[in-house]
């Protein structure tokens, strides 16, 4: 494991007091790091939303693969489990795990995943969310990643907790449905720019996520002017690929 | 984790709207969130369209006076939540933070008898199409459910204002209501995201306009908005904008 990258990650992870904190930045750090330090092929973050479903706010990739196979899991699947009792909860064979998960496991196959591990977003009796990490082949992780894996998740929580203050619940309810309302816009953009463009949803989002870090502006910001149309998001970062599809009504799959 | 809330708070809207013989509404959601989530009162203000932020609905005379006096003064839990995008929880108006954070606004309200104030932004990602207030004559803050409850019944003024901003679009998606609001978009609900945003594009309209597009071309070709909406993502189906009388809708 990356020693150097990890304690940077920690300080990433407690740096929430900076001016223009981003609660979806904040969690795609989570997540992105994740797959750095530990020996995971793809991690996803899910928040526990009060109007009674999980939902995927950050993913260390944008595939919409990936991402629907993370909100599955409202219905079914570790992160679910997890959730609910708090602990963590790891299939080290999702092959063998189809009486389980009868939906997931299947899925999470053919997405090309063979191993899941889902660690709690968890402040005393107050869970908040999963962290879910897969693996590309079977096994558990190693114990030394899951302790990794549930530090950087407790960090975060004890960051997302304390940011501003820890007054009352109240706060916290308030950023979660700003950050949950955030990933919505993200995902507009997301289309608009795909659509622009002539790219894949994914490779909008690098896109988006790339012009936010060299403006540095907050990804959510960049997201709602663009699709509110007060940014354009032309220019160099964005110029290449632009390939229209004809305006015809129908267009086969290409 | 319960997919039936959103079901259940249809019925409720639509139960209001039957008692009150006439269509749904989003003033039915704004009345019948008041007992749902237990509060004193609630008012909805209509906003980002074409005419400036009003009171559309209020239940009481209370809630039209706190409505009015965040509309006047520019401060309190209402404008908070449209510039933060978020709701605003403000369970005891007599703490200090309050105090500090609308000095007059928090006065106001609480001369006028509120103790507790929640204000919910209608939105739906960079759609956002007003707010939804509540107030209590008692402080403390909204249980998890009702905080949960509360959340839905916004989200469905939040569709309701939206079609009674498109008259046109709302005439093609009469269906919406209890039988035609899907419960649980959870899965696919990026999917539907994404695809509003390419309609954006597709159709050369704003991001309120295609939502109400991409519903009405699910309403009229009876398909689920989840189905069309992957359809629309995956590259097998565009839409166009709408015909023009005169030439065939190329500028």
């Amino acid at each position: 494991m990356d020693g150097e990258l990890l304690s940077e990650t920690f300080v990433e992870l407690t740096d929430t007091l900076v001016a223009g904190f981003d609660v979806i930045d904040f969690l795609h750090v989570l997540t992105d790091r994740s797959v750095q330090l530990l020996d995971v092929s793809a991690a996803g973050l899910l928040l526990a939303d009060p109007r009674g479903e999980l939902r995927v706010v950050a993913a260390s990739s944008e595939a919409a693969r990936l991402l629907e196979l993370f909100q599955l899991q409202n219905d079914q699947g570790p992160c679910l489990d997890c959730f609910r009792s708090g602990r963590p909860v790891a299939a080290a064979d999702l092959a063998a795990a189809a009486t389980r998960w009868p939906r997931f496991a299947p899925a999470a196959g053919q997405a090309g995943f063979a191993a899941v591990q889902a660690l709690p977003m968890r402040l005393r009796e107050q869970v908040i969310g999963a962290l879910n990490l897969f693996r590309a082949d079977p096994g558990v992780l190693a114990p030394a990643d899951i302790r990794v894996g549930q530090a950087l998740a407790d960090v975060a929580t004890i960051s997302l907790l304390h940011e501003r203050s820890m007054r009352h619940s109240d706060t916290l309810n308030e950023q979660l449905q700003t950050a949950l309302n955030s990933r919505v816009i993200i995902e507009q953009a997301k289309g608009k720019l795909a659509e622009r463009l002539g790219v894949d949803t994914d490779q909008a989002f690098s896109l988006l996520r790339d012009r936010a870090r060299v403006s540095n502006r907050r990804l959510s910001d960049l997201a709602r002017a663009f699709v509110d149309g007060t940014e354009t998001l032309t220019g160099p970062a964005t110029a290449r690929s632009r390939q229209r599809l004809p305006d015809t009504g129908q267009v086969p799959a290409s | 984790m319960t997919g039936s809330r959103p079901g259940r708070v249809w019925a409720l809207v639509a139960a209001q709207a039957a008692r009150r013989g006439g269509r749904v509404s989003a003033a039915d959601a704004c009345v019948a969130v008041v007992a749902a989530v237990e509060v004193t009162g609630a008012w909805l203000i209509a906003a980002g369209g074409a005419e400036a932020d009003h009171l559309m609905w209020a239940t009481d005379e209370v809630s039209e006076l706190l409505a009015e006096l965040q509309l006047t003064l520019g401060e309190g839990p209402g404008p908070d939540a449209m510039a933060y995008g978020g709701p605003v929880l403000a369970s005891d108006l007599d703490d200090v933070e309050a105090v500090r954070r609308w000095p007059l606004f928090a006065s106001a309200a609480g001369q006028a008898g509120a103790a507790a104030v929640f204000v919910f932004p209608l939105q739906m990602g960079a759609i956002g199409v007003g707010v939804m207030g509540l107030y209590r004559d008692w402080p403390g803050p909204l249980s998890g459910s009702q905080l949960g409850d509360a959340l839905v019944f916004a989200d469905t003024a939040t569709l309701l204002l939206l079609e009674a901003q498109d008259r046109a679009a709302g005439e093609a998606a009469a269906g919406s209501g209890p039988g035609g609001q899907p419960a649980g978009l959870a899965v696919h609900r990026a999917e539907i995201d994404q695809a509003t945003g390419m309609l954006t594009e597709q159709l050369g309209v704003g991001i309120a306009e295609a939502f109400l597009r991409l519903r009405a071309y699910a309403y009229a070709h009876d398909r689920r908005l989840s189905d069309l909406a992957g359809d629309i993502v995956a590259r097998h189906l565009r839409l166009r904008p709408d015909p023009d009388p005169c030439e065939d809708g190329q500028t």
